[in-house]
């Protein structure tokens, strides 16, 4: 196995100094209100614990310097060195490494950083290899982050043994200029696989179970085909899980926006607010199928804000199903709404059934921001 | 409070099995053959069944004599105690009398080796040498292994290979008691060989663990099949756990309020509920409560719908009238593996739709969370699908709280929880899923589809 390994040793500086990520500008201003970097720790105890662990022979390819090459060489890990890198990292840096990585064709890449880190390696490696985020940044909205360093070290520890399995992940990010200035918007950049390591308690008792993530989404497409046939006019939301629904009713699903689908046609492609506000007002009988989306489990407010506090107002909690792999959930104990009305927000809040198969629902609890 | 344990002598253990059918105010709708479709007669279940169990089944009888020999086995854990939780009741500050009868003592852990033992008794009598049957989380497959030893028998348990391979105790209990465990699907049988042809790694599943011990079964000329609930048989043998209650009862001159089981097939249920109903149906105690709780992620009798079905997944034992959530239905992995059955025991169904009994729904978690309340105040760590019946004796118990009425409420606490920890690790670590039946979406896609004729 080849593992290659990406530091974004300035990843979760502009965090502590209150600056919410350190795009663009942002470093130095974090580091002239005394910044220091956080992630050559974090990656540290990632390596601390994974070096405990019984695992297999592998090799790791890394870059120089701050991307990697200081803290492997400090912990004296050996590493075949891919890329240079000079001066000050940024964005290009770690998408060069990514090349040089791709090019030696290894299996996984363990990236220290954040949001951003996670989209600039996406952007290149998309879903032919996976990746395992080790969380250092301010904004960790994609799913490909584990819940610690030590819980990194775990799944990659799985991953060398052949014994986890692969899971696609949301890469999220927001854009920093506009959150500084007190604008959300967030964005789904796309789907990544990432090792998963299912909780091996629950999976021990899962006798019946053992279905892997697309025959989820499979079992939960044929429950929807089954009750989408009610003529009303549905409105399927971003993701995997209801494009899986869109493939068996076979209907070409946006996999990055939504799409209204009435009686098993294609109304509408990549719709907008202005489209589902027009078919309300012309008295349309709408329901709404979303997945919850990101590391949090995000219903609305992450990803889908075509969805709107107007289009949500108008078709109320009762006609919106929430549709989410089992092996997903698992992952969110709890979701959440952050649709920026704080009125419809605690509407939404409290007990929901989620669709997670065939004629299958879990209760979760929808939680406000 | 004068004693925390009634215990009767092992004489007082009663001498003949109850039998419902004989009671019920109007015919039970007859099981159907699956592939005729026409109400099954006696030949067509000698195949794969002793002629005395097949008598049993269709017996209206009221009471059937238990053997001497079947007696003389029992007695190694019967009669079973009744144990007040006073501690519980404490803890809860109510006024209510909480009560469990506690099968956990018998040697498979479970309520299941009323029937294991006639079962292997009667196959025996009738010079069956061989059992076959499946066994899902292991409790059945551990029950019959057990009966079977008792009358040098060979029994053979296909176990759904995913449990196989997990719960390695339930295996090692079986073998112990000399039987053959197998992971299925196995390619011992026709139907574990086509099945391993399609999906060479499957987990295997029920449905595939019941093809290949019928087809086991009905190969071999010294083999018989064996099920462990739902059917009427299972239902009687297992009423010796209400029969023996009532007479605990008298021993303090008190007669329940409340009657509680967990409702997975519905034997356990039934062994304790059955003759409560007796006296319920003959006017005797018509206000005795009779609850039947069952898992929110497969609600049989609170969201089912009453007619016939499929026995089975495969749609290759009888067709019987019951609630139902539909053959089809693939009930979620929940820790109370034996509550996970798409139907219920037709005696069972008839008297909830009869409005006998009333059924209730609870998530794991909450479950879960009363079943460590238990372990903390009454000491036994109980099996997750016992703990649904704690769970509805609790909740009963709190209304009494309410309301200040000092009843008296009995659950069947139908086993320990030794082989379930893993249930309860998911507890602590917070990763038990709350499965629910999504009804209304159900009831809307089924208006869709063309009505599928059985």
């Amino acid at each position: 196995m080849k593992i290659g390994v990406i530091l974004n040793p300035i990843a979760g500086m502009g965090g502590a100094v209150g600056l919410k990520g350190t795009d663009g500008d942002a470093l130095e201003r974090a580091i002239e209100m005394g910044a220091s970097p956080r992630s050559p720790a974090r990656i540290r105890n990632t390596f601390l614990r994974f070096f405990g662990k019984d695992i297999p022979s592998f090799s790791i390819f890394s870059c120089s310097g701050r991307m990697g090459g200081d803290i492997l060489k400090e912990m004296g890990i050996p590493y075949t060195e891919i890329y240079v890198q000079d001066g000050s990292t940024s964005a290009q840096d770690t998408k060069q490494a990514c090349i040089s990585l791709l090019s030696e064709n290894v299996d996984l890449i363990l990236f220290c950083g954040g949001d951003g880190t996670a989209r600039d390696i996406y952007s290149i490696v998309g879903d032919r290899i996976p990746m395992l985020g080790i969380p250092a940044g301010v904004k960790m909205y994609s799913s490909v982050f584990s819940i610690s360093p030590n819980a990194a070290a775990d799944v990659l520890a799985s991953f060398l043994r052949g014994d986890c399995s692969l899971r696609e992940a949301e890469i999220m990010d927001i854009d920093e200029d506009k959150y500084r200035v007190g604008i959300l918007d967030r964005k789904l950049f796309g789907q990544a696989t990432t090792p998963f390591l299912p909780n091996q308690v629950q999976a021990a008792k899962c006798a019946y179970f053992s279905e892997s993530e697309q025959k989820s989404k499979e079992s939960i497409a044929r429950f929807a085909s089954e009750f989408m046939g009610d003529g009303s006019i549905y409105i399927l939301g971003v993701g995997s899980t209801t494009k899986a629904i869109a493939d068996l009713i076979g209907i070409e699903k946006t996999l990055l926006g939504i799409d209204i689908v009435h009686n098993g046609a294609l109304l509408k492609a990549d719709a907008n607010e202005g489209d589902i506000v027009s078919l309300l007002e012309g008295g349309a009988r709408i329901k709404i199928i979303v997945s919850p989306l990101g590391a949090q489990g995000f219903i609305f407010g992450r990803g889908n804000h075509q969805i709107s506090p107007k289009v949500l107002n108008r078709v109320g909690r009762d006609n919106i199903i929430v549709v989410g792999t089992p092996q997903k959930l698992q992952n969110t104990p709890n979701l959440f709404v952050d649709t920026g009305d704080s009125e419809l927000d605690s509407v939404l809040a409290g007990h929901l059934s989620v669709v997670c198969g065939y004629r299958l629902a879990a209760r979760k609890s929808v939680l406000t921001c | 409070m004068d004693h925390k344990k009634i215990i009767l002598d092992e004489n007082e253990i009663p001498k003949k099995w109850y039998n419902v059918n004989a009671d019920l105010p109007s015919m039970i709708d007859p099981p159907l053959h699956p592939g005729t479709k026409e109400p099954i007669t006696p030949d067509d279940l000698k195949a794969i069944f002793p002629m005395e169990l097949i008598k049993q089944e269709a017996s209206t009888d009221k009471y059937v004599k238990i053997p001497e020999e079947i007696m003389d086995i029992y007695k190694i854990w019967r009669p079973s105690p009744l144990i007040r939780a006073d501690r519980l009741e404490k803890a809860l500050k109510t006024p209510a009398k909480i009560y469990y009868k506690w099968e956990g003592v018998s040697p498979a852990g479970s309520h299941k080796p009323n029937t294991a033992i006639p079962q292997a008794y009667y196959n025996m009598k009738e010079g069956v040498e061989r059992i076959a049957t499946e066994t899902g989380a292991g409790q059945w497959g551990s029950a019959i292994s057990f009966g079977t030893a008792f009358f040098d028998m060979e029994c053979t348990v296909y176990m759904v290979r995913a449990s196989y391979d997990q719960k390695p105790y339930r295996k090692s209990l079986m073998q112990a008691w000399g039987a053959e465990c197998i992971p299925s699907p196995s390619t011992r049988t026709e139907a574990g060989k086509k099945i391993l042809k399609m999906h060479p790694n499957t987990g295997g599943s029920l449905g595939a663990a019941i093809s290949e011990a019928v087809e086991d079964a009905a190969k071999h000329d010294n083999t018989n099949y064996s099920l462990g609930s739902v059917l009427n048989h299972v239902c009687l043998h297992q009423t010796i756990i209400g029969l023996e209650t009532i007479e605990q009862f008298k021993k303090i001159d008190t007669y329940p309020d409340t009657v509680i089981g967990c409702v997975g097939g519905g034997s356990n249920f039934a062994g304790m509920a059955f003759p409560f109903a007796r006296d319920k149906l003959d006017g005797s105690h018509p206000d005795v409560d009779i609850i039947g709780a069952e898992p929110m992620a497969c609600p049989t009798l609170t969201k089912g719908l009453y007619e016939y079905d499929y026995g089975d997944a495969v749609g290759l034992v009888p067709i019987l009238k019951m609630f139902t959530l539909g053959h089809d239905f693939m009930p979620p992995s929940i820790h109370a593996g034996g509550l996970r059955y798409h139907g219920d025991s037709p005696l069972v169904c008839k008297l909830v739709h009869d409005g006998f009994i009333r059924a209730v729904a609870y998530h794991q978690t909450e479950v879960l969370k009363s079943a460590l309340l238990f372990g903390r105040t009454e000491g036994h760590i109980i099996a997750p699908e016992s703990s649904h019946a704690l769970h509805c004796a609790i909740q009963e118990a709190l209304k009494c709280k309410e309301t200040g009425e000092e009843k008296t409420i009995v659950f069947n606490n139908s086993g320990h929880g030794n082989f379930d920890l893993a249930a309860y690790d998911a507890y602590f670590d917070g990763s038990l899923v709350d499965y629910e039946y999504p009804e209304e979406l159900i009831k809307q896609s089924l208006k869709q589809l063309p009505m599928k004729n059985i």
